[in-house]
């Protein structure tokens, strides 16, 4: 059965490993460099600003910043990845020769999404494991956990396929990450709980997506959360369906990819 | 029994988003096993109907087939080598990752192509640079690669765009050695270029084509005596000028 399969679509698993591949043979870049400045963030506010802050929402600081700075690095590390990967590809051309082989328009898409994934979960992953021995982190919630990441991680794969399809420059691929995830992520809630900010800040704060993401993540690392984790997982599964459905149509359309 | 042409376009149109009206209903066959030339000036259209049989570009309007497929079929693509005019290797693999990855997008599954990207490398004497990633490649040896990437998965029908533009004369007459062995062996060519002497040596049989258009068809012998011309390029004056 797995072999058939496999044989049906060689096409998308050569083009996704592909994508894999490019991640782990520029290793220390895409994962090592992430993964040094979380570690960063955490000695900088966990530990040093732990010691003032001392609990939030019944859990000690440093702790409560690992949930935040885990799924911020896993978003902007797929981001970036399938951005790049799909600007590169169509800035030098070499998408035509994907696009003229025999591959269903969702395998391309999906294919091209892979690297993104691969390169979030080492980062996560890898960050998680270096964590570990300085911080106690615990996971309450592995059936949160776990689809709250994978909606994450599809969320932010088309994202980045998304931009990379309709990017003109590089700047507009740093754009996006400066000015839209970054801000976002930080308003989010990484550092702390919405829950302390004063009206209108603390209303204006679930106006923010990755605020659901970022809480649903940190109920399934913590058991707390700023929001109902049903919520939170329901708003980040739509707008994931909503991003993948988009990243779906170019593919199936051409738009954009196709003159 | 019948044989269904190589390609077929029926009423091929395309226009571009900015309004350019690039091939206007243009027909034309291309029957199986033709060593077949493509003729025409910068913007006549070359490149669009090549990108419309690769499924490269959206087609306005009109029908493309690949052996009696439609063109955006898989079984129509799996048919179909092309190498581009532009030089797009991925400049994350080297030449072996460059074939077999191409070879798997193609349906092949890991033996095979790893069998066959080292008969590439050897007919294309790419063997030195076998672990050098395309961007450090010379001029040439990307040409070859190129090459050797279109014919990776043993196509019946290769398009090649302009294939021998700034190529060395040395490598110039390799590449025509090549492209004639495989023609040789039944595969079917369709080649732009814009050396005449290029499409009089190899093509049996050439079409100009100007404005998305096509404006004539035969053979060199057969274009000459119908342009009254003593050389292809006296034909190509004509033809482009009338």
């Amino acid at each position: 059965m797995i072999t058939r399969l496999a044989e049906r679509h060689r096409g998308l698993l050569a083009l996704g490993s592909r994508e894999a591949h490019r991640v782990l043979k520029l290793w220390t870049q895409p994962v090592v460099a992430p993964i040094l400045s979380s570690l960063l963030f955490i000695l900088v506010f966990g530990l040093s600003l732990g010691s003032r802050i001392h609990h939030v929402d019944g859990v000690p600081y440093d702790t409560f910043i690992v949930p935040g700075l885990i799924t911020m690095a896993m978003i902007q590390a797929t981001y970036a990845n399938n951005s790049a990967s799909v600007f590169q590809a169509r800035f030098d051309r070499y998408l035509n020769d994907v696009l003229a082989a025999p591959m269903r328009s969702w395998e391309i898409n999906l294919a091209l999404s892979i690297g993104g994934v691969v390169r979030a979960t080492l980062i996560g992953g890898g960050l998680l494991l270096c964590v570990l021995p300085i911080v106690d982190v615990p996971i309450r919630e592995p059936g949160v956990l776990l689809p709250a990441l994978a909606l994450g991680l599809a969320l932010f794969s088309s994202f980045g396929v998304i931009v990379g399809i309709y990017a003109n420059s590089w700047d507009h691929t740093a754009f996006v990450t400066n000015i839209v995830i970054l801000p976002l992520t930080f308003l989010g809630g990484v550092f702390y709980s919405v829950d302390v900010l004063p009206s209108p800040w603390h209303e204006l704060s679930h106006l923010n997506p990755i605020f659901y993401l970022l809480n649903a993540v940190r109920y399934g690392f913590l058991g707390t959360s700023d929001v109902s984790v049903a919520l939170s997982l329901a708003v980040t599964a739509a707008l994931a369906a909503a991003v993948v459905a988009w990243s779906a149509w170019l593919f199936r359309t051409g738009h954009r990819l196709k003159p | 029994m019948f044989r269904p042409p190589a390609l077929a376009l029926r009423g091929l149109t395309k226009r571009y988003d900015n309004g350019f009206l690039a091939l206007d209903g243009l027909d034309l066959e291309v029957p199986d096993g033709a060593f077949f030339g493509l003729l025409g000036p910068n913007g006549a259209g070359k490149t669009t109907l090549i990108s419309a049989v690769c499924n490269l570009i959206r087609v306005s309007a009109g029908e493309v087939r690949v052996f009696g497929h439609d063109h955006d079929t898989l079984d129509a693509r799996r048919l179909v080598g092309l190498a581009e005019q532009d030089v797009n290797l991925d400049r994350f693999l080297d030449v072996e990752e460059t074939l077999r990855y191409h070879g798997g997008y193609y349906g092949m599954d890991r033996g095979r192509a790893r069998r066959r990207a080292k008969e590439m490398i050897d007919v294309f004497d790419l063997r030195a640079k076998a672990n050098v990633r395309a961007p450090m490649l010379s001029g040439g040896m990307r040409r070859r690669l190129l090459l050797a990437r279109a014919l990776m998965h043993e196509p019946r029908l290769v398009i090649l765009d302009e294939p021998t533009a700034g190529v060395a004369f040395e490598l110039r007459m390799e590449l025509w050695a090549y492209i004639r062995r495989l023609h040789a062996s039944g595969t079917t060519i369709l080649l732009t270029t814009h050396y005449l002497e290029e499409a009089e040596e190899l093509c049996e049989e050439i079409a100009l084509i100007r404005g998305g258009r096509l404006i004539a068809r035969d053979s060199a012998e057969g274009l000459r005596s119908a342009y009254d011309a003593d050389s292809l390029a006296d034909v190509y004056v004509k033809a482009m000028a009338s």
